[in-house]
């Protein structure tokens, strides 16, 4: 008898502690995401959309684990059939499952993948870049090799001058041979790179967590000059007749003399500015967190109209298409802003979370989806020509 | 406006944004911001905190009496209830006094640990996340993403000499509160609580990031100050209730024959107060009986206060 009461109060006790962090974990937990999932869009070459589709988060024991391994996927645009797809790296699920942290480094992607030739180029979160065959999947090369990586790769990639540019989480910009992925420059900064770069004749412009605008040569990868803001960068400049246009953390968006780094006008908004910026018309559109689309002239950085707020934070980057901005809002409302009058109408409305860059192609827009779904939008009435889930 | 909102709006915003703005302040370092706002909101709720421990001791203080009417109304559930509610009515504790200290605490300690989860923002999703949480002051954007290293710690990924800390610190704190018993059912339940509650935080440090672990192990602390501040080492001096000796056995039997002896009745009694097996540090570092810490019934039979340089009595 004395036993048994030991063991119920033993029973009790477990309980209460088990009881006690459960409900720590789940409460502490709850909503924030521990592992990354990606939220790369697509990239479209020769009638073929390529596309890394954002990892799945399985629930743990309280907080989630990341269980399925990166991949590329190719997706025919006429029906959005899958023509190929190849994992870019076995991934472990460690970690993650009791508490909320993960000990695994899954090939979550966040930049879009850059086509060029016959091969397609992407840089995973597990801080490798890979080069596949763009017909096959076939792995051409990756950098590094062997089995070193670098930090995590949050930047797209971006070719040009026969090499691969990408910025990395360990601060430094990367420039690699296209054909052989050998290194051939990288610069420092002072920060964390997760911006996607963006090059203008043979100049590199980059922002980073130091909060700094960077130019750099991008055949020798030496600073031409860089231009110090408020807050950290985590947007692509837009180089448009010779002005970088760059949004900030500190919500200014800002124009920088493209030649001199010397600023030329600056914009507050409400909050920070994360997306790239469109010009149409000598007018700069910049989609903000604080749900509005600001439209300015390209030379004064006077507002040309008010903003137009559409309701929810925009992550995604929007795509010019004949004439009309097109604009997803983190809660899945396409609009279309016309150039010519600078009023927005309602395309669609997907009702899911898009974060995912937006790109287009024939007056066709695609849209992926953090649920997984590409959609093929008609860009001029919004019909939706075809949805298919991109696991 | 739901629920999430409203706790968004009370608790999460105007913590993060503090966290955010101690870290700008505190030389761009998170580490020192997680440990500066774990002692202020713990400061804030030194009151409470002061209450519950008060209240756990006043209920540990009353745990042989509780022993003792659950030994005399072993069946009878009915009557056993009402003379523990008598008791508590009589001593004047509440045992809703631990535990409600403890419920308004705990938004407070849930608020704290999901900020600084949030705050540490490591992956693209989180930061992004956590921009509709901010105020719109520039010190806050200017701040942002913050840096994850503190000392030789990434405070994003988990750590294991501060899991071995936050087990540590948790196990000291525990030790101090517990009283020890005689009680064989009651000393399987505290050692249980003991060791079960630090190693399984310890583990849980491991997985979670060590952001948190810093808090854990400022809370630890700061906890065990008040702890100490109150009731000295508690248990900590004392680990457990000692081997019944020799002359322990001889010193009940004198207890023993005290209680029995008629009034009047000349009886010498023990020079120490270990003799008694109940020392300082065990009775929760504060004296109940300021007159000698012996049975009234035996200040009440003593007729000698000192013979052969025992007992220290002031007032014999």
């Amino acid at each position: 008898m004395r036993i048994r009461n030991k063991a119920v109060s033993v029973g009790k006790i477990c309980l209460l502690v088990i009881l006690l962090l459960v409900g720590l974990t789940v409460l502490g937990c709850l909503g924030i995401k521990t592992s990354p999932e990606g939220s790369s869009g697509g990239t479209i070459a020769d009638g073929t959309i390529f596309l890394c589709p954002a990892l799945k988060q399985a629930a743990g024991f309280g907080c989630t684990a990341p269980v399925v391994e990166g991949k590329l996927v190719a997706v025919d645009i006429s029906d959005g059939s899958r023509l190929w797809e190849t994992p870019l790296e076995a991934s472990t699920p460690t970690g993650g499952g009791f508490g909320c942290a993960s000990s695994a480094t899954p090939v979550a992607i966040y930049g879009n993948p850059a086509v060029v030739g016959e091969l397609v180029y992407v840089g995973g979160y597990n801080g490798r870049v890979y080069a596949l065959n763009s017909s096959s999947g076939a792995l051409r090369w990756e950098y590094p090799r062997g089995a070193s990586s670098l930090e995590p790769i949050v930047s797209g990639v971006v070719v040009a001058l026969d090499r691969l540019y990408f910025g990395c989480s360990d601060g430094k910009v990367y420039a690699l041979d296209i054909e052989t992925g050998d290194k051939q420059w990288e610069f420092s900064t002072g920060g964390k790179i997760w911006a996607t770069p963006a090059i203008d004749g043979e100049t590199l412009y980059i922002g980073s967590f130091d909060k700094k605008l960077y130019a750099i040569d991008a055949i020798t990868g030496e600073e031409k000059w860089e231009f110090e803001t408020e807050g950290a960068i985590a947007s692509i400049p837009l180089v448009y007749n010779n002005t970088v246009y760059i949004g900030s953390f500190d919500r200014y968006f800002y124009a920088v003399d493209a030649a001199t780094g010397s600023l030329k006008w600056e914009f507050l908004a409400d909050k920070w500015f994360w997306t790239r910026a469109i010009a149409c018309n000598n007018t700069i559109y910049a989609g903000c967190f604080d749900g509005r689309v600001y439209i300015l002239d390209a030379e004064s950085g006077d507002e040309v109209v008010d903003a137009i707020d559409l309701g929810s934070p925009i992550y995604s980057w929007p795509v010019l298409v004949e004439g009309k901005i097109i604009v997803a809002t983190e809660e899945g409302e396409i609009y279309a802003i016309d150039t010519a009058n600078n009023q927005a109408a309602l395309l669609a409305d997907l009702d899911e979370t898009i974060y995912a860059p937006l790109c287009a192609s024939d007056g066709i827009i695609y849209i992926y989806s953090l649920g997984r779904n590409l959609y093929a939008l008609n860009a001029a009435s919004g019909a939706r020509l075809w949805s298919q889930a991109i696991e | 406006m739901g629920i999430g909102d409203i706790w968004n709006l009370i608790a999460m915003q105007p913590m993060i944004n503090t966290l955010i703005v101690l870290t700008h302040y505190l030389f761009n370092n998170f580490g020192l911001a997680i440990i500066a706002i774990t002692l202020i909101v713990n400061g804030a709720m030194f009151p409470l905190t002061l209450k519950q421990i008060r209240a756990s001791k006043a209920m540990q203080d009353l745990q042989p009496k509780l022993a003792e009417l659950q030994k005399k109304y072993p069946k009878d559930k009915q009557k056993l209830a009402q003379e523990q509610m008598k008791m508590y009515k009589e001593s004047g504790v509440s045992p809703a006094g631990c535990l409600l200290p403890l419920l308004i605490q705990m938004p407070i300690w849930i608020a704290l640990f999901q900020s600084v989860m949030r705050v540490l923002a490591v992956i693209p999703e989180n930061l992004v996340g956590l921009s509709p949480y901010l105020y719109s002051w520039p010190v806050v954007y200017s701040t942002l993403p913050l840096n994850n290293h503190f000392l030789w710690l990434n405070l994003a990924v988990g750590d294991m000499f501060l899991a071995l800390l936050v087990g540590g610190t948790m196990w000291v704190q525990q030790k101090m509160v517990m009283t020890p018993t005689a009680d064989p059912k009651q000393q399987t339940q505290s050692s249980i609580m003991l060791w079960m509650m630090p190693i399984m935080f310890a583990f849980l440090t491991l997985s979670f990031p060590s952001g948190l672990a810093l808090y854990w192990v400022t809370s630890n602390i700061f906890r065990i100050g008040v702890q100490y501040s109150i009731g000295g080492w508690g248990g900590l001096v004392k680990t457990s209730p000692k081997k019944q000796t020799g002359r322990d056995r001889k010193y009940k039997e004198r207890i023993a024959k005290v209680e029995k002896a008629p009034e009047g009745a000349d009886i010498v009694v023990p020079s120490s107060t270990q003799e008694e097996g109940l020392s300082y540090e065990e009775s929760g570092g504060e004296r109940q009986d300021r007159g000698g810490g012996y049975p009234k019934s035996i200040r009440a039979t003593r007729r000698h206060p000192r013979r052969g340089g025992g007992h220290r009595r002031k007032g014999g």
